[in-house]
């Protein structure tokens, strides 16, 4: 399109921000020491680190031109908020800068202006103010609006009577129509049905083809594979990877490794080694459906299970599981463990699975104790690409035969 | 999609150190007239919910200015009894005047000091610039006060006030008000949303001001010193200005003494004028500037 190449888009250009651990003075009482500090010149510059503070972001940079879609992921903590505020202007970088040349606009928190006791028709115009749209624009898009909702038979109810689910159908509806150039989005699209969020994809799925640029913050990694061919890794606030989202997914769960590990500190069985394989024998994260992979995982034991068994659990982002078993549930029987003992368990699976991130937990069962003892010991993010044709999220491995029938031939015979 | 106009460009860096008072209030300017959509829709939604499930609806525009009115009364109905005079039009003309910036003052700051953290979830997510949210609630402030204003000026003949050419500075003291208001409420909502001890302050100010402020009575009451003492407050003379200008007939340009127990007392001189003009557009210039550097850091400290 005509705004291909018309120079729209973000640079960020080494951009650090640092946030202050604990309790900022928060009364006045607190504020005359900081003011004497300051006077007397002890205060610590802007660009500085002071006794308290720490880096939420370090030195990030990237550049997102004209119909390109940058996806950032990153685990808890990792500075994506803090980047989006920044880039959204909210906030300003204590070092580096941010250009942005276009129309920017938001989606974060489609719901967030709304006023509980304004009719859903109120709330959008209020909304479309807050999105930076003037009151002419949201009238002339206003039938458009109302239409991608959903929600005409409500319009003039007080919104505090919507569900959640109509909320957030308004509120997108809203966002949907602000005509951005360049465009950052958080995390909505875990909102609403099935339907309204093919709704929200196809919606962002349009816009590079219009030459936004577009930033998509999420921890989703099936999402951000959908929408954007590049990604951003982020890790207590510096880029840990940039480039085709393909590789970002495998730095993403790396980085997931990394940290499971470091949380393995806790008392009760530890890992001692866990990693999935696919059939050649290499290490792999990434998997298509159908694909036949190896679990191989130790775990050493710390006291006596008299009787010990290994499981697996597999789970969705939206924790619900897709597949788990042990051991003795395959009729492997039980052992019994003594302290320091590693305890070795190899699996083969089929990932029969929809598209999609799946959790693999390695689950320590002992089924003397009363009742039999659960622990998760380590988990692993894989993905899995869908790569058979077919719907839900499991793939039942099925042979079908379609003919028309011979009505009249079998009743003569 | 066809873009004629040139790319709007952006640019988010740290702040300068120094302080560039002009440059920062256009860029004020700017910022609300980009965002003079959002102005108005927010001022709505205040005038809107103030009025939505509310039983007596625009009728608590006027409810506040005839309490104020009432207790008035009151008070100078004792100041009367001791002193052995009447209690004439004249006064309870004056506190019906003077009962509607009060009302305004206390409702807009009431309101505008709290907004930010009111409105934590707009802060922390989405951009605009900050001073829209304590403007649009002294603009919806303004229109309940306009209510109460034009029945007051509708009442005011039936007291016996016959409008002089002096009336038309209602206009400048007005703007002087409302410049004032909107300096104090950018001034406090910033100060709240960073020490959360000033919606205290605000509180006692707002419940004890009426005392320190000539509402129920007037600054000469006090003696030659004691009504200079009272004019300092920068809503005195603006409270005064209007009594003397629409109930008196006063040409505010002009001294006016008025004779006490002992001498005469200064009651109206133009210098309230310059000092309150001063006070409201430097005031304001000084708290529009601070909120626009602190703005910034709203969403962190929020």
């Amino acid at each position: 399109m005509a705004t291909r190449g018309s120079g729209t888009g973000i640079v960020a250009d080494q951009v650090w921000k640092k946030f202050h651990r604990g309790e900022v003075h928060d009364s006045l009482r607190d504020l005359i020491p900081a003011v004497a500090r300051r006077m007397t010149g002890r205060a610590v510059k802007r660009d500085e680190l002071g006794s308290d503070d720490f880096w939420s972001v370090r030195d990030v940079s990237f550049r997102v031109e004209a119909g390109e879609a940058l996806g950032i992921i990153g685990p808890n903590g990792a500075g994506k908020s803090t980047t989006l505020r920044i880039l959204t202007g909210i906030m300003r970088p204590d070092r580096g800068s941010v250009q942005i040349r276009g129309r920017l606009r938001a989606l974060i928190e489609v719901a967030a202006g709304f006023h509980p006791d304004l009719t859903g028709r109120e709330n959008i115009f209020l909304n479309g103010a807050i999105l930076g749209m003037a009151t002419g624009e949201v009238s002339r898009k206003l039938d458009r609006i109302v239409d991608f909702s959903g929600v005409e038979a409500f319009l003039d109810t007080p919104v505090k009577r919507y569900s959640s689910g109509m909320m957030a159908r308004l509120g997108f509806s809203v966002a949907a129509h602000m005509d951005p150039q360049v465009l950052l989005v958080d995390e909505i699209l875990s909102v609403g049905d099935m339907a309204f969020q093919k709704k929200c994809f196809s919606y962002m799925e349009g816009l590079s083809e219009q030459g936004v640029a577009v930033v998509f913050v999420s921890h989703n990694m099936s999402a951000i594979a959908r929408l954007c061919p590049n990604t951003m890794v982020l890790h207590q606030g510096a880029v840990r990877f940039l480039g085709s989202t393909d590789e970002a997914q495998q730095a993403y769960y790396s980085l997931l490794d990394e940290k499971a590990a470091d949380a393995q500190q806790a008392p009760g069985p530890s890992l001692e080694s866990f990693e999935i394989r696919d059939a050649e024998g290499v290490p792999k994260r990434v998997f298509r459906s159908g694909e036949r992979c190896t679990v191989r995982t130790s775990v050493r034991v710390d006291r006596r299970y008299q009787e010990f068994s290994l499981g697996l659990s597999l789970a969705m982002p939206s924790g619900d599981e897709s597949f788990h078993t042990t051991s003795r549930r395959l009729n492997e029987p039980t052992i019994d463990a003594q302290a320091g003992d590693v305890i070795e368990l190899t699996a083969e699976l089929t990932l029969n699975l929809a598209g999609g991130s799946q959790t693999v937990w390695v689950q320590c069962h002992d089924y003397a104790g009363s009742p039999s003892e659960v622990r998760r010991v380590a988990a692993m993010e894989i993905h899995v690409q869908k790569s058979l044709d077919f719907g839900g999220i499991a793939y039942l491995d099925p042979s079908v035969q379609l003919r028309k029938a011979d009505s009249g031939a079998g009743a003569t015979d | 999609m066809s873009n004629t106009r040139p790319v709007v460009v952006q640019v988010w860096s740290s702040s300068a150190n120094r302080i560039r008072v002009f440059a920062t209030l256009a860029e004020t300017w700017r910022d609300l007239i980009e965002y003079r959509h959002l102005l108005f829709q927010l001022a709505l939604r205040d005038v809107r919910i103030r009025y939505k499930q509310a039983v007596m609806g625009f009728a608590w525009a006027i409810f506040l200015p005839i309490l104020i009115v009432l207790s008035g009364i009151v008070v100078r109905y004792a100041m009367s009894y001791l002193s052995g005079t009447t209690l004439d039009t004249d006064i309870i003309a004056g506190l019906a005047i003077k009962s509607i910036p009060w009302a305004f003052f206390v409702g807009a700051i009431q309101f505008s000091s709290g907004v930010l953290i009111a409105n934590r979830n707009l802060v922390t997510k989405i951009y605009f610039p900050r001073e829209v949210l304590p403007t649009a609630s002294v603009l919806a402030q303004c229109f309940d006060s306009a209510i109460g204003g034009l029945a007051v000026l509708a009442v005011l003949p039936l007291l016996g006030v016959s409008y002089g050419w002096a009336a038309l500075w209602i206009f400048p003291l007005l703007a002087a008000l409302f410049l004032f208001t909107l300096g104090s409420s950018l001034l406090l909502s910033s100060a709240n949303l960073f020490f959360r001890d000033v919606k205290y302050i605000v509180r006692l100010l707002l419940t004890f001001g009426i005392f320190f402020t000539p509402v129920f009575f007037e600054p000469e009451m006090f003696g030659g010193t004691g009504a200079q003492l009272m004019m300092l407050n920068p809503l005195a003379p603006i409270l005064e200005g209007l009594r003397l200008a629409v109930v008196e007939g006063h040409d505010l340009s002009q001294t006016l003494m008025v004779t006490g127990t002992g001498a005469d007392i200064l009651a109206w001189s133009p210098w309230y004028l310059v000092y309150v003009f001063a006070l409201a557009v430097f005031g304001t210039a000084a708290a529009a500037v601070l909120f626009h550097r602190l703005e910034f850091l709203f969403a962190e400290y929020i």
